[in-house]
């Protein structure tokens, strides 16, 4: 009994990590559009909690179901064997990859999952993961953040809902504190839009449990791609992506 | 019950399908297979100057009407050179509560050398229509594609906007049995805004162009969405239209645009298709005969 309470607050204390904008994997460098849409006027403080929200449950949404699927893929593991495995690995991020028409936002996605999986290698997290990472390597695929941090959760036997949700979490605030260095965003204003957002992180995650049996995924930001594409011709940016 | 049978028996299963190929001897691409199931027809293939063949894809009911469902099939032979269009904007009526979204499915094949351009007039949602649309291109070594599509929002000059039910959009390009694109786009702007910053913000209308040859390096790519680029930023005129350019993962590029008005996509659209063909083909983009 107190064996099944050490580990279940051991994941919450391992997701509290992973979820955190500190964990040193560059996430602070990449706005994902976003920089474009302040700097051309289009997205103002006074619209800020609007826009994530809807942000979210389409490109969030997305993400998250793939979060979903590295994780499924995890608990797979065990019956599928290592060669199968890898196979399904490099074909799900070979889907997301395919799924971000947009250059910067892809490889910001690969950048991040590169480096997440670097860092957790370092914490001997499973014996597997210099493997799935070379295989990618080799085949020329990124690695993208959401799956890589789905995958991590379910080698670590954490829940799945609860993985999607600190994927969420993680990516919500760094859209936010993105925002922070972009616009006069106060801390205790980005608090209140993180906290306003949170039942909007579970009614994705429920629509995302829903529909991911059926490959039912849609997203659509032309607005924030476009912002993208854009965002190499801006002359002066903080901001990677 | 008896008006919902009445709806069942005015459905259609439209279905096409067109296979072409290449005369060596005569240097030209020809249609060689043209089935076709009412509403969809063909009437004629017309050569053109390249050696290609142009095919305008007609729809009989003047538009699509809820509970339709149609197949477009279309294989593009080795080294063949082909321009399809529709012969103006798709309409989509109005669905009735009681009959299911109109579907249409387009599986095109693109073998070896060959080229497809498929270049559809706007799609124009009218208020209360449902409309799900799934186009799948399959692409090997050296075929080229490009496709465009332009979604209205509705029948502006009735003052229709964003009054539609649903639109669920799917695309998937695979070039050599991988995936290089997909999208899903689900909009229902009863449910969820489309004037969203997240979505189209000010905008109204919006493209997606794809531009696709197997087998170039990604340094082409990147090279070419910087060109394009370029042209990009000439066209845009923020807050009435806004263009981006950006490399898929392989294999090709996407050209997106958002309009308040509409009307400036399509020679946008023309610009950049004449300086990628220029580009990639070292030939000029040819319009489809047509009225315009």
């Amino acid at each position: 009994m107190q064996g099944a309470i050490d580990f279940k607050y051991t994941t919450f204390l391992q997701m509290l990590q992973f979820a955190d904008s500190a964990l040193p994997i560059g996430s602070a460098a990449h706005s994902f559009g976003l920089e474009t849409l302040v700097s051309e006027g289009l997205l103002s403080i006074e619209q800020l909690e609007t826009f994530l929200r809807d942000y979210l449950v389409e490109a969030g949404a997305l993400e998250c179901q793939f979060c979903q699927r590295g994780h499924q893929l995890a608990s797979q593991l065990s019956h599928s064997g290592q060669d199968l495995f890898i196979t399904q690995w490099l074909a799900l991020n070979e889907r997301l990859s395919a799924y971000k028409t947009v250059r910067e936002s892809r490889l910001a996605s690969a950048s991040l999952g590169r480096r997440f999986l670097q860092l957790v290698h370092g914490l001997d997290i499973h014996p597997l993961l210099p493997d799935i990472m070379q295989a990618a390597k080799s085949a020329g695929i990124a690695t993208h953040f959401s799956i890589a941090f789905g995958l991590i959760g379910g080698l670590l036997a954490v829940d799945a809902t609860m993985t999607g949700l600190a994927y969420l979490q993680q990516s919500l605030s760094g859209l936010v504190f993105a925002c922070q260095r972009l616009m006069p965003l106060g801390q205790h204003q980005a608090s209140k839009i993180l906290w306003h957002l949170q039942p909007t992180l579970l009614a994705i995650i429920k629509r995302s449990e829903v529909a991911a049996p059926n490959d039912d995924i849609s997203s659509f930001t032309p607005l924030v791609d476009i912002g993208s594409m854009r965002h190499s011709a801006l002359t002066t940016r903080l901001f990677i992506s | 019950m008896e008006h919902q049978q009445q709806s069942a028996q005015q459905r259609v299963a439209g279905r096409l399908h067109l296979s072409f190929d290449y005369d060596q001897r005569r240097q030209l691409t020809r249609l060689t297979t043209c089935e076709q199931q009412p509403p969809l027809q063909v009437i004629r293939a017309f050569p053109l100057a390249t050696g290609g063949t142009l095919v305008h894809l007609h729809n009989l009911s003047g538009g699509v009407l809820g509970g339709d469902q149609l197949t477009i099939k279309v294989d593009v032979g080795p080294q063949t050179k082909v321009q399809l269009t529709s012969t103006s904007a798709t309409r989509l009526y109005r669905c009735r509560p009681d009959t299911p979204p109109a579907q249409q499915t387009c599986t095109i094949r693109i073998q070896e050398g060959g080229l497809l351009e498929y270049l559809p007039d706007p799609l124009i949602p009218f208020a209360g229509s449902r409309y799900q649309q799934y186009t799948q291109f399959d692409l090997a070594q050296n075929a080229g594609l490009f496709w465009w599509e332009t979604v209205a929002p509705g029948r502006i000059a009735r003052g229709e906007l964003f009054a539609y039910d649903l639109m669920h959009l799917g695309l998937t390009i695979s070039a050599l049995a991988r995936p290089i694109a997909i999208e899903r786009f689900k909009l229902e702007p009863q449910c969820r805004t489309l004037s969203s910053v997240a979505r189209l913000g000010l905008y109204h209308s919006f493209s997606s162009f794809y531009i696709c040859r197997v087998g170039l390096p990604a340094t082409r790519w990147t090279q070419l969405e910087q060109e394009l680029s370029e042209l990009a930023q000439d066209l845009t005129h923020p807050g009435e239209t806004t263009w981006g350019v950006s490399a898929l993962v392989a294999h090709g590029l996407v050209i997106r645009a958002v309009s308040r008005q509409g009307r400036d996509i399509a020679p946008g659209l023309l610009a950049l298709w004449r300086a990628a063909k220029r580009s990639l083909y070292a030939e000029d983009a040819i319009l489809p005969r047509k009225i315009y």
